[in-house]
């Protein structure tokens, strides 16, 4: 049914509430008749003749088919498996296609979302922050879509294998706005089956659907219902994180941000949630904080790898921290010479302070437990 | 009654000697051309007929072949006229048949009488070298700057005749003197700040390195392109020949100060088709733009919406510095010695900046994969520009300017001619490692930076010319150390290195 055109989640809801599934199939097809309240709302702009012609035995034949070929496992809103966390939500979703396991949805749940084009730095410290979080039983949520979202995930994915023998209960948690079989972006298929294998990855909508921009908003919220505390890494103050933001404020769900650097772009938006007032985030310990899972003091030593730098080498990196620069920037900044300028990015870039980016660099950060 | 007359048409960018032989012999009278003459060519016949009538010269009641010999090429355009004009006169005994042994004729008639001028005079003139040539009053300028042989004018066939039948003498022209740049080229000094971008001009300009300018819009990109042919030197007498005969066979107005002297620069838009670029078209094979652009720039602006087949044409020119033209009648090779500059933005939205782009990968892989691998491998800098900030843009400070800069291009350019007697682009493998010898320190590095996947094999000889033109700059014609090599490969930004997702420790 959710197949259907204009059946969103609250038709489809409105229809499973007040028949059961196999009723509701036959009344859209106009086999059966209709509750009151179903019929008020089939009276709207001819929806009933819109549904009955489309609700043909061809449709449901093809989503079984493609969720027996895929693997694609269902649940509806009242099943034994649906997520207790979507139950009492203000837009529960009727029904949820799966793979994986949705018993990892009853572990603590941090949301991580961002904007696509992050910069090498918000990459990081999305992958850093959700490495941390799962280490300490935390499940990442987010949206697999490309930038911070997906290496949220490998992250997550990151901290399952380097803990293999210690069956950490983080598991990632994908909701994607596409049919499960509809991988998108088509990069990240690897990212979609590592998470169905290790985690959980969820859509609402019909497999064989197309990832359409409408459908992006609707897997936020469900992404926003499903996090206990939401976390921006980077976002334009535009970006599609900022719905997401907005879902999460309409349920209570506390939000933090990443700061970052007044002239990074990519910063604005949690810059400007910071300036609202959320709480900023620099690492994994401030979302176990509002998770109220302080440990603190139980926590491994962590440093940077990194061989010392001079402290000439120490004033360039300070100097250009914070945003993507050229060499150009670079050499106006510092007043070197040219050649002056390009030997010491060289330098920088072998010892890992630095990454280059299609002629953009990044003063970056390393931190890793002490053994 | 027969005569024979030299003349010459325009092929490409040479001409080719051509006869003239007119016969006037007894049939009915006619007229008729023959040897592969084109509509214009054939044309000439009425041309000529009101020449002869307006400047009060008979025209036969005989039978009149022309035959234009060789007679199996393919003549076009109408600078025969003078030639054939003369030929009848002789034919009919008007004019002393040896004395047209010692002559050339190079010009089309009007019906008045008067000579006009023709495109690719310096060509044609030197394709009768041999002989005295005589050209209308309005090549005299280039043709005599570019033949050693003498070379008369005249306004009309009438002072023709009578200089030739001995009643007059050739006028005697004074001509201007081409000296210096005849042309306005903007300078250097206009660039506010943007120090990378002006160095890797210099570097272009002083190696000949072909250079690709990576930038968002209004960061003076083209301002920066055009100013480069400024920093070229002047041509010497060759190449001032080679692009005369190549301006010349195009051009509709006429060089009168002799020979072109300024690199010529050359920024053809975006739509341009593969025939304009590369030449073709005509019977004449006219020269396309990178021919026109040879021994100066060629800047293709906007790089990414010129069509993939026009920019993949540039790629063998690029690399053997003349074009090679075959059609079903004919072939020519033209020159095509061009520094190539071209402008794009890093992305569709244009921002590039990591964070402030909106466009995502597959968009920015679609945009990228418009310039092809082997196109892009060959500019030799590719360098990221970025919009100047605004205080270098209202200082009043002006930037170095172009004659101080262009000094410093002239001592790295000597420098490298006296090694192999070209610009470092141009030095092969084995020049490479006597011209452009690397420190122990320097070759580690390069070593390294092959081992780690930066550098492919093309790459490394690549780095390591910049590197020598960076080094001649910097006044070390020695060896080349690793600071050299470092700003090398600093000013070749590798544009899809954003798209690959980095193994990067995370």
């Amino acid at each position: 049914m959710c197949a259907l055109p204009k059946i969103g989640p609250k038709r489809l809801m409105t229809l499973l509430k007040h028949h059961d599934p196999q009723t509701a199939w036959a009344v859209v097809q106009g086999r059966a008749k209709p509750n009151e309240v179903v019929e008020a709302m089939l009276r709207v702009e001819g929806l009933a003749t819109l549904l009955r012609h489309r609700a043909t035995h061809e449709l449901q034949d093809q989503i079984e088919r493609r969720c027996i070929k895929a693997g694609i496992q269902i649940t509806i809103f009242g099943d034994e498996n649906y997520p207790r966390a979507l139950i009492a939500d203000l837009a529960p979703p009727a029904v949820l296609f799966y793979f994986g396991d949705l018993s990892v949805l009853n572990n603590r749940r941090v949301g991580m979302v961002g904007t696509r084009s992050a910069t090498a730095s918000g990459r990081y410290l999305a992958s850093h922050i959700a490495h941390d979080l799962a280490t300490n039983d935390v499940c990442v949520v987010s949206g697999l879509a490309r930038g911070i979202d997906a290496w949220a995930h490998r992250g997550a994915l990151r901290a399952l294998e380097s803990n293999l023998e210690k069956q950490i209960a983080g598991r990632p948690v994908g909701v994607v706005a596409s049919g499960l079989d509809v991988v998108y972006p088509r990069e990240n298929v690897q990212l979609w089956q590592d998470i169905a294998t290790h985690g959980a990855l969820i859509s609402e909508s019909a497999p064989g659907s197309p990832p359409e921009a409408f459908r992006f908003p609707l897997r936020n919220r469900i992404l926003a219902a499903l996090s206990e505390v939401l976390v921006v890494v980077e976002s334009r103050d535009t970006g599609g994180s900022m719905i997401t933001v907005d879902e999460a404020q309409k349920r209570d769900v506390t939000v933090l941000a990443v700061p970052g650097s007044p002239h990074n772009v990519a910063s604005n938006g949690t810059n400007l949630l910071i300036q609202q007032g959320c709480l900023p985030v620099i690492g994994a310990q401030d979302v176990l904080v509002a998770l109220g899972l302080d440990n603190r003091r139980a926590q491994e030593n962590i440093y940077d790898p990194r061989a010392r730098l001079s402290p000439s080498d120490q004033n360039i990196v300070s100097l250009m921290a914070g945003s993507p620069f050229t060499l150009e920037n670079f050499v106006i900044r510092s007043r070197l010479a040219t050649i002056d300028a390009a030997v010491a990015l060289g330098r920088l870039e072998a010892l890992g302070w630095i990454v280059e980016n299609s002629g953009w660099w990044e003063v970056i950060e390393v931190r890793q437990p002490l053994h | 009654m027969f005569a024979s007359v030299r003349s010459a048409t325009l092929l490409g960018v040479r001409g080719s000697r051509v006869d003239v032989e007119v016969h006037a012999g007894i049939g009915l009278p006619g007229f008729t051309v023959v040897g592969q003459p084109d509509e214009v060519c054939r044309e000439s016949r009425d041309r000529v007929r009101a020449a002869l009538l307006s400047s009060d010269l008979p025209w036969p009641t005989r039978r009149i072949t022309v035959n234009l010999a060789p007679s199996g090429d393919r003549k076009s355009g109408a600078c025969l006229d003078l030639a054939i004009a003369v030929g009848l006169l002789a034919a009919q005994g008007l004019l002393p048949v040896e004395i047209l042994s010692q002559y050339a004729f190079i010009a089309e008639l009007g019906l008045d009488g008067s000579l006009r001028p023709v495109r690719g005079a310096t060509p044609l003139v030197l394709a009768t070298a041999d002989r005295q040539t005589v050209v209308a009053f309005e090549n005299l300028g280039e043709a005599s700057a570019a033949t050693v042989t003498q070379v008369f004018s005249a306004k009309t066939l009438f002072d023709v005749v009578a200089c030739l039948s001995g009643r007059a003498q050739w006028q005697k022209v004074a001509l201007q003197k081409n000296s210096g740049r005849s042309r306005v080229v903007p300078d250097l000094a206009d660039v506010q700040g943007q120090p990378v971008a002006r160095q890797a001009l210099e570097i272009s300009a002083a190696g000949s390195h072909h250079l690709l300018l990576v930038g968002p819009p209004g960061a003076g990109k083209t301002m920066l392109a055009e100013r480069l042919v400024g920093l070229l030197p002047p041509l010497n007498d060759e190449q001032a020949i080679s692009a005369t005969m190549i301006h010349s066979s195009v051009q509709t107005e006429f060089l009168n100060g002799g020979l072109i002297r300024d690199a010529p620069y050359r920024a053809p838009h975006h739509s341009s088709s593969m025939v304009a670029m590369v030449g073709g078209g005509t019977a004449l094979m006219r020269p396309g733009e990178i021919s026109l652009a040879s021994h100066g720039v060629l800047f293709l602006d906007e790089l990414g919406e010129f069509a993939p087949s026009v920019l993949d044409a540039l790629r063998q020119p690029l690399e053997q510095r003349v074009v090679h033209l075959a059609r079903a009648r004919t072939s020519v090779v033209m020159p095509a010695e061009f520094l190539l500059v071209a402008a794009t933005n890093p992305c569709p939205c244009g921002e590039g900046t990591p964070g402030a782009c909106t466009c995502d990968d597959a968009a920015r892989a679609r945009y990228l994969r418009r310039f092809s691998g082997p196109l892009l491998d060959r500019f030799d800098l590719r360098v990221a520009v970025s919009r100047p900030n605004t205080v270098d843009l209202i200082s009043p400070i002006a930037g170095e300017p172009t004659s101080v800069v262009a000094a410093r291009v002239a001592d790295a350019r000597s420098l490298a001619f006296s090694r192999f007697g070209d610009t470092n682009s141009a030095l092969t493998r084995q020049q490479l490692d006597s011209a452009a010898p690397l420190t122990k320190k320097a070759e580690e590095f390069l070593r390294k930076e092959l081992e780690a996947g930066h550098l492919s094999g093309r790459g490394y000889h690549r780095v390591r010319r910049v590197a020598r033109t960076i080094a001649d700059l910097a006044g070390a014609p020695e060896m080349i150390d690793e600071t050299h090599l470092h700003l090398a490969l600093m000013l070749r930004v590798d544009l899809a290195s954003g798209l690959r997702t980095r193994e990067m420790s995370f």
